[in-house]
C-alpha cells in the first residue's frame, strides 16, 4: 500500500510540473491552431535566464520568475510576430508551415545556448532543493509541492483573466471562431501575437520552477514537448483547467506504468494515452467536463 | 520536355560516373549518405508532400527496415541482404497498420499520432531486449570494403524512389493524391476512396524508406534504436530535407538531401580545414537557420520556388539574364 | 529546374574537391574522432583538452624523433554515420597514420569497422562495449578495460567485506549501462547474490521515485546503479527522500565520479561507493602531475575519461616512435608490441578469452568521504579506509 501511496503522490507532484508545461502550448494550440514544437525550446531559455540569475546576481529561482516571464513573453511575441505571422500571408502547398517553423526556431535556439553555454550540465541548488515533508513514510519534496502550488495559481489566474478581462474574452473569441472574431473588430493579428508570448510566459515558470529540482543542458527541450501536446490533447485544445487535469493525470499514470509495468517503459504509458485520447475521445477531457 | 529529358540523363549519367572518377573513399561515403537521404526525404515527400498526410514517424519505417534486415542475420541467420528483400515490405505492412489507427485523424493530429506511435517503436526496441538486442544494438561485419557496390545500390534505390514517385503521381493514383492534400472533404464527395488512397500512399512511403533502413544496416553495419529510430535526426530530418528543396515536387528532396547532407560535412569539417575550429560547430545552427529562412521566404522550397529565386536574381543583377546567376 | 540541380550538384563537386588540404611533410599525423558537439560533447571536451595537454607535452619535448606529433581532431556528434563520415575523411582525405579517440560504444564501432577495412591501426580510449575487441580485428586496440571488467573491483570487496544477500540493479537504458548491468547480474549470480529489482530508465528523467519506491520495498543490501553523472544525482537525491536504507550504494564508474556529482547531489552523495578506472591518488607516475596540470590550465576537473585520453596520446607518441616506418602494417605491429606505463597504469595489448588486442588493467573502488573522492580499495592502495557500515540517519541528517 505505500508503494502505491507514495507513486500516485509522486505522480500528482510531478504532474504539477506537466501541468505548467501543458497550460502555454494549450493556449497556443487553442488560439493558432498549431503545435509548437518549440516549447521546450522556450522552456529552456528560460531556464538558462534563471541560471544566469542565480549564478551571477544570486537571485533565487522563485524571485526570477518575475524576470523569466516577461523575458520570455516578449522572446515569444517577437517570434510569432516576426516569423510566424508572416507565414499566414504566405501560399505554400502544405498548411503545416507554421509548425514546421516552430521546428527551425527550436532547432535554432538549442544551438544558440550550447553555443553561448556548451554541453555542460548545469544546476540550481539552492538548499531547500532537497528538503521534503513527510507524512508518515510518504515523502513530499518540497520544491516540487511548491511548483503545484504556483501551477495551481497561475491556473485560477488565467482562467480568471480569460473570463473577465477584455483581452482574455478576445482570446477565447480568437479561439473559438477566428471568423467571427474578426468581424467582432478582434484585431486577430495582435491577439495571436500575445497569445503566443502569454504561452511562452506560462512555460518560462515551468521551466524556472523545474530548474531546482531537475537540471540543465542545451538539448533538454524536446523531450519537454512531447510531454507538453500530450497534456494539450489529453485535457483538449485551449481548455486551462483541462491542462492541469491532463498534467495530472498523465504525471499518475507514467508514475503507476513506471512502477507496475516498467521503469524503461514510463515515456511510452504518456504516448499510449496520448494515441488513444486522439483516437477515441477527440476533444480530450474537456469533452467530458465541459470546461 | 525534351530539355527536361537530357537534364536527367545528364544526371543520371553523372552520378554513374562519380565514384569511378572520384576514387576517395571520404566522398563516396558523403555521396552515399545523401542518396540514402534522397530516398527518405522523397518518400517522406510522396505522403506529405503530394498527398498532405505530415508525417513525424517517418523514423519508424527507416527502423523497421533496418532491424528486419539486422534481425534477418542475428535471428534468422541469413544475409542481412535479404533485408534489401524483405525491408520494404515489412515496412509498408507496418505503415498500412499504422495508417489503419491515424488516417481517421487530420492535419495536425495526424502529425502528432506519428510522434506518438514513433516513440513507441523507439521505447519498444530499447526494452525487447531479448529480441532487438535493445540499446547493445546490431553489429555486422560489412561485405565489401570497396565503396562501389554501396555506392550503386544508394544510387539504384534513390533513382528507383524517383521513378516510382514520378510514375505514380503521373497516374489516375496522383491526380487522387493530390485532391486530397488539396480537399480531402471535396475529394470525397467526388467519390475519391480518401482512406484507400492516403494508404497506398503511405505504403509506397513507408516501402522505400523501409529500404533505406536496410541499406543502412547493410552500409553502416551497426545500429542500435537511437539511431533508426530517432525523432530528431531521422523524423524531423526527413522533414527538413523535404521543406528545404520543396515539398511536392520531384526534384525538391533530392536536392533537400544533397544539401542538408553536404552543409553537415562541410561544417563538421570546418569547410575541410580552411576555416578556424570552431565553425565545425556551427552546424546544426546554419541548418536550423536556413530552415527558417526558407519557409520565410521560400515557402515552396528551392524548387518549388525556383521562378521567384531566378526573378529575385535577376532584379538585383540589374535585369540580367537568370542563366548568368547559374554559371557563378 | 532541374538545371539547378545539375548547378548544385557542380558547385558541390567543385567546393568538395577544389580544395586540398594543407600538407605538410614533417608532421606526423593522427586523427582523434571525439564527440565534441551533441549531447556526449562534455566528456569529449575532457578528452580533447588532454589530447591537447598531451600533445604540447610531446612536441615540448622533442616531438617524434624529431618530427612533429599533429593531432586531427574529428567531431562525431555522437552519432556513428557522423563518426564513419568521419573515419573515411581522415583516412583517405588527410591520409593520416593511424587514428585515435572512440568515445560512445556505437560511434567506436562505426570507426573501428572503417579503420578495420582500410587497414589503419585504432587505439580506442574510451569505448567499452565488450564486442569491440571480440571481432578479432587486428587493427583495432584497446586501452580501456571493456565494461564488463569495470565491477572487478567491487566483487572482492563484496565477497571480502559486505557480504550481501540481495541487490538491486538500475541502469540506463544505453549501451553502456544495458550492457553493464548484464555483466553485474552475472557478477551476482557468481557470488550467490539474489537480484530483487533489475530496472533500465530512459536516461534524463526527472522523476525516478516509481523505481525507487520499488526498491525501498524489496529492501536490499545492495543498490548498483550504472548512471550518468545528472541521473546519478537525481536517483541518489530522491532515494534520500524516500528514506531508502540499504548496506551500501555502489555507482557503476561513469557518472558517479565526477565532480558535478557531489555539487548536485549534496549530502546524497556522502557515503556512496563507486567502481573506477582510474584515480588521480594512484601510484602511477604522473597521474597526480597530470590532474593538477590539468586542472590549473584548463580551470575545470578532470577524471578517468581525461586520464584515458592522456594516455593514449602518449602510447600514440611511443608507437610512432618504435614504428620502423610509417605504414600502417609497422605502426601496427609497434602497437601490439607495447610495453610502457603511463598515467592510466601499464599499458601492454593482449589476448584473453575471446578478446584481441586488448589493455588488462585491475579496477578500484572509491567512496565520497566528507565531499571528497577517496580511494578504499583495493586496501592496499587505499587512500582513506572506507567506511562501512554506514548509519544512513546520520549521513543524511
Amino acid at each position: 500500500m505505500a508503494v502505491f501511496i507514495q507513486t500516485v503522490v509522486a505522480g500528482i507532484l510531478m504532474g504539477g510540473i506537466y501541468a505548467l508545461i501543458g497550460i502555454g502550448m494549450t493556449l497556443i494550440m487553442g488560439v493558432m491552431k498549431i503545435i509548437n514544437l518549440a516549447h521546450g525550446q522556450l522552456m529552456m531559455v528560460a531556464m538558462y535566464i534563471t541560471y544566469v540569475l542565480y549564478e551571477h546576481v544570486h537571485l533565487d529561482p522563485y524571485a526570477a520568475l518575475l524576470i523569466t516571464m516577461p523575458c520570455l513573453f516578449v522572446l515569444g511575441a517577437v517570434l510569432q510576430r516576426y516569423l510566424l505571422n508572416p507565414l499566414i500571408k504566405v501560399e505554400s502547398i502544405l498548411p503545416e508551415n507554421q509548425v514546421l517553423m516552430t521546428v527551425g526556431i527550436g532547432m535554432v535556439l538549442t544551438e544558440l545556448a550550447r553555443m553561448i553555454f556548451h554541453s555542460d550540465y548545469k544546476s540550481v541548488r539552492p538548499p531547500y532543493t532537497s528538503m521534503s515533508l513527510y507524512a508518515g513514510s510518504i515523502a513530499f519534496n518540497l520544491p516540487m509541492v511548491i511548483a503545484f502550488g504556483i501551477a495551481v495559481l497561475l491556473t485560477i489566474g488565467l482562467f480568471l483573466f480569460l473570463l473577465k478581462t477584455d483581452v482574455g474574452k478576445s482570446v477565447r473569441a480568437t479561439a473559438q471562431n477566428k471568423e467571427a472574431a474578426l468581424l467582432l473588430g478582434v484585431n486577430a493579428e495582435r491577439i495571436t501575437i500575445f497569445t503566443y508570448g502569454l504561452g511562452a510566459a506560462l512555460v518560462a515558470a515551468a521551466g524556472t520552477l523545474l530548474l531546482p529540482i531537475y537540471y540543465l543542458f542545451p538539448d533538454l527541450g524536446g523531450a519537454f514537448t512531447l510531454k507538453a501536446f500530450v497534456i494539450t490533447i489529453l485535457g483538449g485544445l485551449g481548455s486551462t483547467v483541462g491542462a492541469i487535469v491532463g498534467g495530472v493525470v498523465l504525471g499518475v499514470s507514467e508514475s503507476l506504468g513506471a512502477t507496475y509495468i516498467s521503469m524503461a517503459l514510463k515515456d511510452a504509458v504518456g504516448m499510449v494515452i496520448f494515441l488513444l485520447v486522439l483516437i477515441f475521445l477527440p476533444g480530450g477531457l474537456k469533452r467530458l467536463t465541459k470546461i | 520536355m525534351k530539355a527536361l529529358r537530357w537534364q536527367v540523363a545528364a544526371i543520371v549519367a553523372a552520378s554513374l560516373l562519380f565514384p569511378l572518377v572520384v576514387r576517395s573513399d571520404y566522398y563516396q561515403h558523403v555521396f552515399i549518405l545523401a542518396l540514402m537521404w534522397v530516398v527518405i526525404g522523397s518518400s517522406w515527400n510522396l505522403l506529405a508532400g503530394y498527398t498532405g498526410q505530415v508525417s513525424f514517424g517517418h523514423a519508424i519505417f527507416f527502423g523497421i527496415g533496418a532491424y528486419t534486415a539486422g534481425l534477418c542475420a542475428t535471428k534468422a541467420g541469413i544475409s542481412a541482404w535479404w533485408g534489401m528483400v524483405l525491408g520494404g515490405p515489412m515496412a509498408a505492412l507496418i505503415g498500412f497498420v499504422i495508417g489503419w489507427v491515424c488516417f481517421r485523424l487530420r492535419g495536425p493530429y495526424f502529425a502528432l499520432a506519428t510522434i506518438a506511435v514513433g516513440e513507441i517503436f523507439r521505447l519498444v526496441a530499447v526494452v525487447w531486449r531479448s529480441f532487438t538486442g535493445g540499446m547493445q544494438g546490431i553489429l555486422l561485419i560489412q561485405t565489401f570494403r570497396s565503396k562501389l557496390p554501396y555506392y550503386y545500390l544508394a544510387l539504384f534505390l534513390a533513382l528507383a524512389c524517383i521513378y516510382v514517385i514520378h510514375a505514380v503521381m503521373r497516374s489516375k493514383w496522383g491526380y487522387y493524391f493530390v485532391a486530397i492534400r488539396e480537399d480531402q472533404d471535396a475529394a470525397e464527395s467526388m467519390g475519391v476512396n480518401a482512406f484507400r488512397y492516403k494508404s497506398l500512399s503511405l505504403i509506397v512511403s513507408a516501402f522505400f524508406t523501409g529500404l533505406a533502413g536496410a541499406f543502412y544496416m547493410n552500409y553502416m553495419a551497426f545500429i542500435d534504436p537511437e539511431v533508426v529510430f530517432s525523432l530528431h535526426h531521422i523524423s524531423i530530418m526527413a522533414i527538413l530535407v523535404g521543406i528545404i528543396g520543396g515539398v511536392g515536387t520531384l526534384w525538391g528532396p533530392p536536392l533537400g538531401a544533397f544539401i542538408m547532407v553536404l552543409l553537415q560535412e562541410t561544417f563538421r569539417s570546418s569547410f575541410f580545414g580552411l576555416a578556424p575550429r570552431w565553425v565545425s560547430e556551427l552546424h546544426v545552427l546554419v541548418f536550423g537557420l536556413l530552415v527558417i529562412f526558407v519557409i520565410l521566404y521560400l515557402a515552396n522550397g528551392i524548387v518549388g520556388d525556383w521562378g521567384k529565386i531566378q526573378r529575385l536574381w535577376s532584379s538585383k543583377a540589374g535585369g540580367g539574364a537568370p542563366a548568368a546567376g547559374k554559371s557563378s | 529546374m532541374k538545371k539547378l540541380l545539375c548547378v548544385a550538384l557542380c558547385l558541390t563537386l567543385v567546393g568538395a574537391f577544389g580544395v586540398a588540404s594543407p600538407w605538410a611533410a614533417d608532421t606526423l599525423k593522427v586523427g582523434i574522432i571525439l564527440p565534441i558537439t551533441g549531447a556526449k560533447a562534455n566528456f569529449g571536451e575532457i578528452e580533447k583538452l588532454s589530447f591537447e595537454m598531451a600533445l604540447q607535452e610531446i612536441n615540448a619535448a622533442g616531438g617524434i624523433n624529431g618530427k612533429k606529433l599533429e593531432f586531427l581532431f574529428e567531431d562525431d556528434t555522437g552519432r556513428p554515420e557522423v563518426a564513419r563520415s568521419a573515419a573515411e575523411k581522415l583516412i583517405t582525405k588527410d591520409k593520416v597514420l593511424m587514428l585515435g579517440g572512440g568515445y560512445g560504444s556505437s560511434e567506436t564501432f562505426a570507426i573501428a569497422g572503417v579503420a578495420q577495412q582500410n587497414r589503419i591501426p585504432f587505439l580506442v580510449n574510451t569505448g567499452s562495449d565488450d564486442k569491440i575487441t571480440e571481432q578479432g580485428w587486428e587493427y583495432i586496440f584497446r586501452l580501456n578495460p571493456p565494461v564488463s571488467e569495470y565491477p572487478k573491483a567491487l566483487e572482492s570487496f563484496l565477497t571480502e567485506v559486505v557480504k550481501p544477500k540481495t541487490a538491486a540493479i538500475l541502469y540506463e537504458n544505453t549501451n553502456f549501462g544495458s550492457s553493464g548491468s548484464q555483466e553485474f547480474k552475472a557478477i551476482c549470480e557468481r557470488l550467490g547474490i539474489q537480484v530483487v529489482v533489475d530496472e533500465g530508465y530512459e536516461h534524463g528523467g526527472v522523476d525516478f521515485k516509481p523505481i525507487l519506491v520499488k526498491v525501498k520495498d524489496k529492501n536490499p543490501d545492495l543498490v548498483y546503479m550504472i548512471s550518468y553523472v545528472m541521473d546519478a544525482s537525481l536517483l541518489m537525491r530522491q532515494a534520500m527522500e524516500l528514506r531508502i536504507k540499504p548496506k551500501l550504494f555502489v555507482g557503476g564508474a561513469a557518472g558517479f565520479t565526477l565532480p558535478e556529482f557531489p555539487k548536485n547531489a549534496g549530502k546524497a552523495a556522502e557515503k556512496v561507493f563507486s567502481a573506477t578506472l582510474w584515480y588521480q591518488t594512484l601510484k602511477y607516475p604522473g597521474a597526480m602531475d597530470y590532474y593538477n596540470k590539468f586542472v590549473a590550465t584548463y580551470k575545470k576537473d578532470t577524471e578517468y575519461h581525461g586520464a584515458e585520453a592522456y594516455a593514449a596520446a602518449y602510447v600514440i607518441a611511443d608507437v610512432l616512435k618504435r614504428a620502423k616506418s610509417t605504414s600502417a602494417d609497422d605502426i601496427r605491429k609497434a602497437l601490439s608490441e607495447t610495453d610502457m606505463m603511463t598515467v592510466f597504469g601499464p599499458v601492454k595489448f593482449i589476448s584473453y578469452d575471446k578478446k584481441t588486442n586488448q589493455n588488462r588493467l585491475p579496477t578500484y573502488l572509491v567512496q565520497w568521504i566528507d565531499g571528497r573522492l577517496e580511494l578504499v580499495w583495493p586496501k592496499e592502495l587505499a587512500t582513506k579506509p572506507y567506511v562501512y557500515p554506514i548509519d544512513w540517519d546520520a549521513v543524511w541528517k
